[in-house]
């Protein structure tokens, strides 16, 4: 694939260990910025993990993180965020005592400059509540706004998870199974949120997935990690013809491990 | 307008009409109008121990209910609150209005250098490590009191007197039928500046901070992933409350005219703000004045159920012994409290009114 701009993420031999297991092994990925890139690869290949690395919640053992160039590899979560790269999460991870609108006015808050205002109420700042319910429009969720998230049902609360990540305007998304757990009449509405972010071009987008047949139509690239070795990186139908792959991941893997 | 903006505008609209309100001014009332509505001076002080209690769980409220943070040394800066009243008006005997802002300009600052050094130290760990750092702070504290008898008065504590209007002897006449006494001043005193701590409390939880203090309370891991570093927040909310917690010792120390390690500094007075918090309802701020007013009032009250039955049922040696165990009902009355408001009076009224608003 030929690049016309220098990578936005890129891992250089990232490694972690647990202990005696070797999760994530060497693993060296660029991606581009605008792109949708998909990570793959079955249960327990070190898909989860790589990310956790990328947004910081795990440090790896060995190897390199670096954003638009700079080496990121040390710093928090939270700085991470603050520099651009946002995430969510596999397992659904949003407020749930909180309101759906307060949830996503909260990201929208944490990129502005008023994070240690304590002698102002918060909803003098009226813009990024109207930030919030222009946000919660695009995932169809802004007839709930004054719904407190654990009123959702899971799907929505997916969707939520998403327009958190988009109010974070971070240049890179880190999306971790956005349709795990999701009824299956869910999921079209949340590949046509998808589909449409990267229409826009403005977002680097990174998603771990298993099911590949999501993937095919989305992605630019896919990276296959195979018992935490990328064993392949290139366009959806190269990957999917490759023989490596094939193996890894329709049932091959299990004869070999 | 979207229907967020249509739904505040609506919500300022009825700010002063709503439920909430009215309840908000008849409590002011009732503590505006106690003096003059009890003679006795029983009644007085309990009140006035409510007020400032409520003040105290109040602050304790903004670290556990609205931060998820527990700590067990909340009263270590009610207690330097009480004793920067105490030596300087007891001990260096500098009985004046300015030395009297002056120490309580005092107790805010040492409790907020203190608080904000054991957050730093303490916070970044696991949350358990906090509660323990705190309780072992605040028992340091009490052993230090009772120790250093030249500046605390030791376990004697020190007995002191307030300048000016605040003084006992101090009157300026009858007003609506009561002598106005340096004890009545220093209740209205006292009044104020809890009010004031309330109206600051509020504005805190609801303030942008405050918002963030609650996505940490709710999932911390998720609001690190946001962007903020909750870490700072937290002593942030840990060291506000206890400058607040500091203000209510000063005031409570203004009140009694009389600090010992028992009275401002023991495990048990921790063990009181828990009650409170508990039965009040955490994360609700106001939860603060009905537990301090349910602890204070059965305290005070229940041990008189004795004098009560027996001159009700003169003779009946059973009901004398019934009514002689009062904290076993005050026991049982807590169970139930506790039973049938699982949110604390405060969160569970709360809910129920708008589970009904929303169905």
């Amino acid at each position: 694939m030929n690049m016309p701009h220098p990578p936005i993420i890129e891992t250089k031999d990232l490694t972690i260990r647990f202990g005696g297991h070797l999760a994530v092994d060497h693993v060296s990925l660029q991606i581009p910025p605008f792109t949708f890139k998909s990570i793959i690869g079955p249960n327990g290949a070190g898909k989860t993990t790589f990310f956790n690395m990328i947004s910081g919640q795990y440090r790896p053992t060995e190897g390199k993180v670096f954003l638009k160039g700079k080496d990121v590899t040390s710093l928090s979560p939270a700085i991470r965020t603050q520099l651009g790269i946002g995430r969510s999460f596999q397992l659904t991870n949003v407020f749930l005592s909180l309101t759906v609108l307060e949830n996503v006015r909260l990201a929208i808050q944490s990129q502005k400059d008023i994070g240690f205002n304590f002698w102002k109420n918060y909803l003098s700042f009226s813009e990024l509540e109207n930030q919030a319910y222009e946000i919660l429009k695009m995932v169809l969720l802004d007839t709930k706004w004054n719904v407190p998230a654990s009123g959702l049902t899971h799907g929505e609360q997916r969707k939520l998870e998403i327009a958190i990540l988009l109010a974070l305007e971070t240049e890179v998304l880190l999306l971790d199974e956005p349709t795990a757990g999701m009824a299956l009449e869910e999921v079209p509405s949340i590949l046509e949120l998808l589909k449409q972010i990267k229409n826009r071009r403005d977002k680097t987008i990174l998603l771990v997935e298993h099911k590949m047949d999501v993937l095919m139509a989305l992605s630019d690239s896919i990276a296959v990690l195979h018992e935490g070795r990328l064993i392949a990186d290139d366009t959806p139908e190269a990957v999917s013809k490759n023989r490596e792959v094939q193996e890894a991941y329709f049932g091959g893997g299990r004869a070999r491990g | 307008m979207n229907p967020v903006q249509q739904f505040r505008l609506e919500e300022k609209g009825v700010r002063f009409r709503n439920p909430y309100f009215f309840l908000r001014i008849l409590l002011l009332a009732f503590f505006v109008f106690t003096p003059f509505m009890f003679r006795s001076f029983e009644v007085l002080d309990v009140v006035l121990k409510i007020i400032i209690f409520s003040a105290l769980v109040a602050s304790y409220d903004v670290i556990l209910g609205y931060t998820g943070i527990v700590s067990l040394g909340h009263v270590l800066y009610f207690g330097i609150g009480c004793y920067s009243v105490g030596i300087f008006m007891g001990n260096l005997g500098w009985i004046s209005y300015g030395h009297l802002a002056l120490a309580f300009l005092i107790a805010i600052a040492v409790s907020g250098i203190l608080s904000v050094l054991i957050g730093l130290f303490s916070l970044r760990i696991r949350a358990i490590f906090f509660a323990m750092v705190t309780l072992a702070f605040m028992e340091f504290a009490f052993i230090l009191s009772s120790q250093l008898r030249s500046i605390t008065g030791g376990d004697d504590g020190i007995s002191f007197k307030l300048p000016g209007i605040l003084a006992v002897d101090y009157s300026i006449g009858h007003f609506l039928g009561i002598e106005l006494t340096g004890r009545i001043l220093s209740y209205f005193l006292i009044l104020l500046i809890c009010m004031i701590l309330f109206l600051f409390m509020l504005r805190f939880v609801h303030s942008p901070v405050g918002r963030v203090l609650q996505s940490i309370r709710d999932n911390e891991p998720r609001s690190i992933a946001l962007g903020y570093r909750t870490y700072l927040f937290q002593v942030i909310a840990s060291s506000f409350a206890s400058c607040v917690a500091a203000v209510a010792g000063a005031c409570f120390a203004i009140w009694v005219r009389y600090v010992s390690p028992d009275s401002s500094l023991s495990v048990s007075i921790m063990l009181d703000v828990l009650l409170m918090v508990i039965v009040g309802g955490m994360g609700t701020l106001y939860g603060g004045i009905f537990g301090a007013a349910f602890l204070m009032v059965t305290r005070a009250f229940l041990p008189k159920l004795q004098v009560l039955v027996g001159s009700i049922l003169p003779g009946v040696p059973m009901a004398a012994r019934l009514s002689e165990r009062w904290l076993f009902y005050f026991g049982l009355l807590f169970i139930i409290i506790v039973y049938f408001f699982p949110k604390g009076i405060v969160g569970t009224v709360q809910e129920f009114f708008s589970k009904r608003r929303t169905s």
